[in-house]
């Protein structure tokens, strides 16, 4: 077939003409992007909600008469599944990736914008299915974010009914549009790049996307394949997941199921889960730091290595989950070497943030606040990791709140500690209005020191042996009652953090409504998306004539030149070449 | 089992390093405009759009089959409750079917790419038909063992038949949609002076051919997956 570039031919493909097509069947990344965010966030603060209501019923029982166990365990699922699902993985992949991706790589739009827009709205509609299992009869299902048969599906856990059904025809929606979405973003990376744009000069915001879809594309039939045999056994009565069972005095008419199976495949989704989440959050902060410092990123080349090393390991890691399944214990050692082997390229990643910082020109305004943040509760997370890795220290250790600090820090904090950055280094790009400085500032301090008042204390907790997920924890000897008071304070620290989202959300409305405008180029950045034409960039982002490329992504404080940035599209000027050797040589 | 994760980490490490082999610009170093590099959205987006798709398919299917292995007992011995199957022979018979789908697929590819219209039509339109019957045949190979009355619906490996086999059919199915509307498109005729539609045709006809040629192989494992246990 005749070789015809799609940029090149005359018709351009779906122009929207109208207020519908503008704005709500847009088949446009960058109002997907933001459709996708705004449901993310919606729901997350209803994931945020619940959890307040967990912790006042663990700080103070009985204050509520509402608080049953039942609901109990119904909030603590459905906080677990909203939070990693539904708002991380969409709000970095559905929102960052589809707005960050053709901007980042001088694209027009993604290569199949109509694929796009269905996912958005596929993902709605898996939004809307969890929603619903709260109204159904028997409410939301209660068997804990990981839904582990048999209990899952049998009476006496809260939603057994209808709850844990919607819960799973949710998440095989939610992987249907994701997968719409995912393809849309690899192939776009791969596919749509503008001329001179390399694999290598990608920024790290686009490494990290890229390789976390590839993960998400290869993970997420995992949980598929669960969320299936695990609604037929409990709509039909196969028995992939159920054994023979004596339940509420009965037989079940299942025989032979493995329950393992069923944790085998959850958590062979569940841990490349987690870098699904993390990768966006490694290459969008490595883009604030090195921007925020106007200085080059330290070890590009080591970072997109490292992020496709760390994609790679997240495949062979998955059973340091289930120390304490019963399993072989040498899959016990087996996994808890590739787990620690996954340290080396994450640590080289943390080593890379911190020299890109040594010595840097450091603007501390509000992304770079959040970016140097996660630092801090990145390392504090992982480091608990490295216990939590290790089988003999685990065991003592499995499900008490040391496992709820740990990862509520590494997976929880960390990346919303780069959403935050992200959401507000793009605002001025996004709506073409700067945020408010100030109440920024307040969001930072109480979320990153409220966070750590929470987190730190569960640590403690988990180490006097305070097992997770119990409603209630009456007498026991073994818990003193100081323990009460330290859950008190978490609770009071969790009610700060959350009041502090709301004077994020107060500073969006008043941003947006009477904020300052931005220029096109805010934070003097180097990448694609502060180079458009407009602000916020219009239809088909570039104008008549798409970006080229000359260099790459962090030409920041470049050796002889008078500004501290050099945009990535801009020509190399004459002598430029001999500057930069006379630079190198210097260092 | 151990040997098989060392041979799999082996393996992911090899992979990782011809990968990065790729990746081993100095892009501080380089500058200006590198000739040969990526230049604009391109037409075999949807070819590697496809292939993405297949590679999630795999992974979907070898996923399945690790589900299956461990249901059966493998690395658990004391799982009880695996029967074999007696699978009906009618499945040999699809088998060809879906092969000869595959066939007049490839035939209809080469016919586009001839830009013989009538061969087109006559090919692709067989693929199409062939495809149904497929799973036409799927339907009665199900009901054929529903009909034994022998299997329950807790014996897993009358249940992972029907879901392999169903889910295979699904995405056929899918495929058939494609088909489905770009048989239509090359019955209605083509302006054979219009580079982009004869072009589009091309690419799809082609691309159909080559999910056909995927889900035959997806099959041939699963066939035999299911017989040998």
């Amino acid at each position: 077939m005749a070789y015809v570039a799609i940029a090149d031919r005359d018709h351009h493909l779906h122009d929207p003409d109208t207020f519908i097509t503008k704005y709500i069947w847009s088949q446009d990344h960058k109002v997907i992007a933001i459709q996708y965010g705004v449901v993310a966030i919606g729901v997350g603060l209803i994931a945020l909600a619940l959890s307040l209501l967990m912790r006042l019923q663990i700080g103070f029982p009985d204050l509520f008469s509402f608080m049953t166990p039942y609901n109990y365990y119904q909030y603590v699922t459905t906080h677990g599944m909203i939070m990693v699902i539904y708002l991380l993985t969409a709000l970095f992949l559905g929102g960052f990736g589809n707005y960050l991706i053709p901007l980042m790589c001088g694209a027009r739009d993604m290569v199949f914008p109509y694929m796009n827009m269905l996912s958005f709205w596929v993902y709605l509609l898996s939004v809307i299915v969890l929603i619903a299992s709260f109204f159904v009869p028997g409410g939301a299902t209660g068997a804990g974010w990981t839904l582990y048969p048999p209990q899952a599906i049998l009476d006496g856990t809260p939603g057994s009914d209808w709850g844990i059904v919607l819960m799973l025809v949710s998440l095989a929606i939610f992987i249907v549009a994701f997968t719409m979405g995912g393809l849309n973003y690899v192939t776009t990376v791969l596919q749509a790049r503008c001329r001179g744009m390399t694999l290598m000069r990608m920024p790290l915001s686009v490494w990290g996307i890229f390789v976390a879809t590839i993960l998400g594309l290869l993970a997420f039939p995992a949980l598929f394949v669960a969320a299936i045999m695990m609604t037929l056994d409990r709509m039909i009565g196969t028995s992939f997941f159920m054994p023979a069972l004596l339940a509420l005095g009965e037989t079940t008419d299942t025989t032979g199921g493995s329950p393992i199976l069923f944790q085998h495949l959850f958590w062979f989704f569940g841990h490349p889960e987690v870098y699904i989440v993390a990768l966006p959050a490694f290459g969008i902060v490595s883009d604030l730091l090195s921007t925020h410092a106007r200085k080059n990123i330290f070890g590009y080349r080591m970072m997109v290595w490292a992020i496709v090393a760390i994609g790679a390991l997240s495949f062979v890691v998955w059973a340091h989950h289930m120390y304490v399944s019963g399993m072989n214990p040498y899959f016990g050692f087996f996994f808890a070497t590739t787990t620690l082997i996954i340290a080396v390229p994450t640590a080289i990643k943390v080593y890379n943030w911190v020299l890109t910082l040594w010595r840097g020109d450091i603007h501390l305004n509000l992304p770079m606040l959040w970016a140097t943040g996660f630092i801090f509760t990145f390392i504090h997370g992982g480091l608990t990791g490295l216990f939590l890795g290790n089988v003999t220290v685990d065991l003592p250790l499995s499900d008490t709140y040391f496992v709820i600090g740990h990862f509520h820090m590494v997976m929880g904090v960390s990346p919303v500690m780069v959403l935050f950055g992200a959401i507000y280094h793009w605002f001025p790009k996004i709506t073409g209005r700067m945020p408010n400085d100030v109440l920024g500032k307040i969001h930072f301090w109480m979320t990153f020191l409220g966070t750590y008042a929470i987190y730190l204390p569960m640590h403690y907790l988990g180490i006097l042996g305070m097992p997770r997920r119990y409603y209630d924890y009456g007498q026991t000897d073994f818990i003193p009652d100081s323990a009460l008071g330290v859950n008190q304070g978490i609770t009071i620290a969790a009610i700060v953090v959350a009041t502090a989202q709301l004077i994020f959300l107060f500073n969006v409305a008043l941003s947006l409504w009477k904020g300052k405008r931005a220029d096109s180029n805010p934070w003097r950045a180097t990448t694609l998306e502060w180079q458009t034409p407009d602000t916020p960039p219009k239809h088909g982002n570039w104008g008549p004539k798409l970006p080229e490329v000359h260099r790459w992504a962090y030409d920041y404080s470049v050796p002889g030149d008078e500004a501290d940035f050099i945009p990535q599209n801009h020509p190399i000027k004459p002598g430029e070449e001999s500057l930069r050797v006379a630079g190198a040589s210097r260092k | 089992m151990m040997t098989g994760l060392a041979i799999g980490l082996v393996l992911g490490v090899t992979v990782w390093w011809v990968l990065i082999q790729r990746l081993k610009d100095k892009p501080w170093e380089r500058q200006g405009v590198i000739e040969g590099s990526q230049d604009g959205l391109t037409s075999s987006a949807p070819k590697v759009g496809l292939w993405v798709f297949m590679a999630m398919v795999a992974s979907l299917f070898l996923i399945f089959n690790g589900a299956y292995l461990m249901r059966m007992g493998f690395g658990h011995g004391e799982l009880v409750g695996w029967v074999p199957l007696d699978e009906p022979g009618i499945l040999w018979l699809n088998t060809f079917v879906l092969v000869a789908a595959s066939g007049a697929m490839q035939t209809a590819t080469g016919a586009a790419r001839k830009g013989d219209l009538g061969a087109l039509r006559t090919w692709f339109t067989a693929g199409g038909v062939l495809s149904v019957v497929f799973l036409a045949g799927q339907l009665l190979a199900w009901q054929q063992l529903a009909a034994t009355g022998r299997y329950g619906v807790s014996d897993p490996a009358y249940s992972f038949f029907i879901l392999l086999t169903a889910i295979h059919g699904l995405h056929l199915v899918g495929g058939l949609v494609v088909l489905g509307r770009t048989a239509a498109q090359v019955w209605r005729g083509l302006d054979t002076e219009n580079v982009v539609a004869v072009g589009t045709i091309r690419q799809t006809v082609r691309l159909c051919t080559t999910y056909w040629h995927f889900l035959l192989l997806v099959w041939l494992g699963l066939f035999t997956q299911l017989s040998i246990t």
